[in-house]
């Protein structure tokens, strides 16, 4: 489903936010990115969308080869991969139900279509009864179920969540995850960026390490913290 | 539902910002006022110097010839590749045409009418171009038995020379303008995409198709550009006639009506060239700024 080979990102000024990463993440896998800020998670996810290109080496995503796509195509690799942000990026002027109905509708889906799946999906995340809500009348919690809703609307291959549950209180946070789980079960690939020890301890999935833009673990079922192969420096450590 | 979609997105950004929208379509209606209104213009004038065109002589006074002499003289000179055709005019014909340009001055006519040699035979030459009259003109001039060569050489110079400076100054209005015009509407055009950034990015995100993005900007230059142009084609429709005929030299203005059809035709291309500014401008506008 996702194939990273040798990827390496540099941007201008010569930060390296990745460097010979190799990755492959098959269908239906839950896999999380951890690692300090700085150590390459959000480019990978940027880079899985095609906002970035990488500096090197290949990556397919969806059965895409996202570096050689023209850019034309690139819409339709982003129809295949759900995004959620910290932030949730809802439309402050647009409802639940047309904050969701929004993703749709601009990749020209019929009406009839979006009438049907717009609530069905609310009834997934649980805001059946909030449609008609603005995101400023709404929790944090309840806002990042609506831009879940909206990467899932249109039953992407993949969703790529980062830091989703960066804005959250703990509580609030885990009915995040358990709805990703439940996402995820689906058979839609989850690959979520975070630096929540509680959370990737408590799930026990794949686990992807990242420091200074190089994997340093992937484990199955993995924890946050890694005692036998993990230096002190990442962890709760800041930014270089 | 695309459709729909697309035209209901070019309609809210037309209303998001209604100020900045007639901005632009005055610009455009400016720039194509004064377009349109010099090509009917330069029409007008172009009417006039043709009118001239055909009424230009070369007048060759005869002096002391026998009418066989004149007779060999028209041919040879009808002969001239410059020449389109010659008339012999008689003293009598001369003074009958003398009496009726000066029917209002009496006095003038009876000098005339004392001494007849003032008004001698002649030989009118058309030209077959207005412009090579000078040609004739020089050649007649030294042919024996030509007193004089006359032609109404610089008022023929002068109406050539309006008529290249009128399309200097319109052509040079035009670019002006027109850059301006441009420019307003790219300016509208890059308000309406940062007004709707956030909206963008999103579309971006979940994979919407980049003319779908873009197609909604480009329909709304295309309305600011239609716009100003229809504007600009009523207007000037309407309101030609006054500033035409202040600007003939044809002695009864009122003759001059420009044709419908040429007005409905030049409409058409001034509404083209609003929708090339508006879907130009719009791309302007976009440049950079809607890239994946």
């Amino acid at each position: 489903m996702i194939r990273l080979q040798d990827v390496s990102k540099v941007y201008d000024g010569g930060v390296v936010a990745a460097q010979g990463v190799n990755l492959e993440i098959a269908k239906g896998e839950f896999v999380f990115l951890v690692g300090p800020s700085g150590s390459g998670k959000s480019t990978i996810i940027r880079l899985l969308l095609r906002e970035e290109l990488p500096t090197s080496g290949n990556l397919w995503v969806a059965g895409k080869h996202v570096n050689k796509l023209p850019s034309w195509k690139v819409p339709l690799l982003r129809r295949s991969v759900g995004t959620v942000f910290q932030d949730f990026k809802l439309l402050q002027s647009k409802t639940v139900y047309e904050n969701v109905a929004f993703a749709l509708e601009v990749i020209g889906r019929p009406r009839h279509v979006i009438r049907q799946q717009v609530p069905q999906v609310l009834r997934l995340v649980g805001l059946a009864a909030k449609a008609d809500r603005l995101p400023r009348q709404l929790s944090g919690g309840e806002q990042q179920r609506v831009s879940i809703a909206r990467a899932f609307v249109n039953r992407p291959l993949i969703l790529c969540a980062d830091e989703p549950t960066g804005n959250l209180d703990p509580g609030t946070a885990v009915g995040i995850m358990r709805l990703l789980d439940r996402i995820n079960r689906t058979g839609t690939t989850v690959v979520m960026a975070t630096h929540d020890h509680a959370i990737v301890d408590a799930m026990r999935r794949r686990v992807v390490a990242l420091d200074r833009g190089a994997v340093v673990r992937d484990q199955s079922r993995g924890a946050y913290e890694n005692v036998p192969l993990l230096p002190e420096d990442l962890g709760e450590a800041e930014p270089e | 539902m695309r459709f729909q979609y697309l035209l209901t997105q070019t309609v809210q950004g037309i209303r998001r910002n209604p100020l900045v929208v007639a901005s632009a379509i005055v610009a455009v209606l400016v720039t194509l006022v004064l377009v349109f209104g010099s090509i009917v213009v330069r029409w007008s004038i172009d009417q006039d110097i043709g009118r001239w065109d055909d009424n230009v002589r070369v007048i060759a006074w005869l002096g002391d010839v026998s009418p066989d002499q004149v007779y060999a003289m028209q041919e040879e000179i009808a002969s001239w590749p410059e020449v389109d055709e010659v008339v012999y005019f008689s003293k009598s014909q001369a003074l009958e045409e003398f009496k009726e340009l000066f029917a209002d001055q009496p006095a003038l006519i009876e000098v005339v009418q004392e001494d007849p040699s003032v008004l001698p035979d002649s030989l009118r030459i058309k030209p077959a171009e207005a412009g090579s009259y000078d040609v004739i003109q020089n050649r007649v001039a030294v042919y024996p038995g030509v007193q004089q060569a006359t032609a109404a050489g610089e008022e023929i110079d002068a109406l050539v020379a309006r008529s290249n400076r009128m399309r200097a100054f319109a052509v040079g209005v035009f670019v002006v303008l027109g850059a301006a015009a441009l420019v307003l509407i790219a300016n509208t055009i890059r308000m309406a995409v940062y007004a709707r950034r956030e909206e963008i990015a999103i579309m971006r995100l979940v994979g919407a198709g980049n003319w779908f993005i873009r197609i909604p900007f480009l329909l709304e230059g295309l309305f600011e550009g239609v716009a100003g142009a229809a504007l600009a084609a009523l207007i000037v429709g309407l309101g030609h006639k006054p500033i035409v005929q202040m600007l003939s030299t044809v002695a009864d203005p009122d003759s001059i009506v420009v044709p419908v059809q040429f007005l409905l035709q030049q409409s058409l291309l001034v509404l083209a060239f609003g929708a090339v500014t508006g879907l130009l401008g719009s791309a302007l506008g976009m440049w950079g700024t809607l890239r994946d």
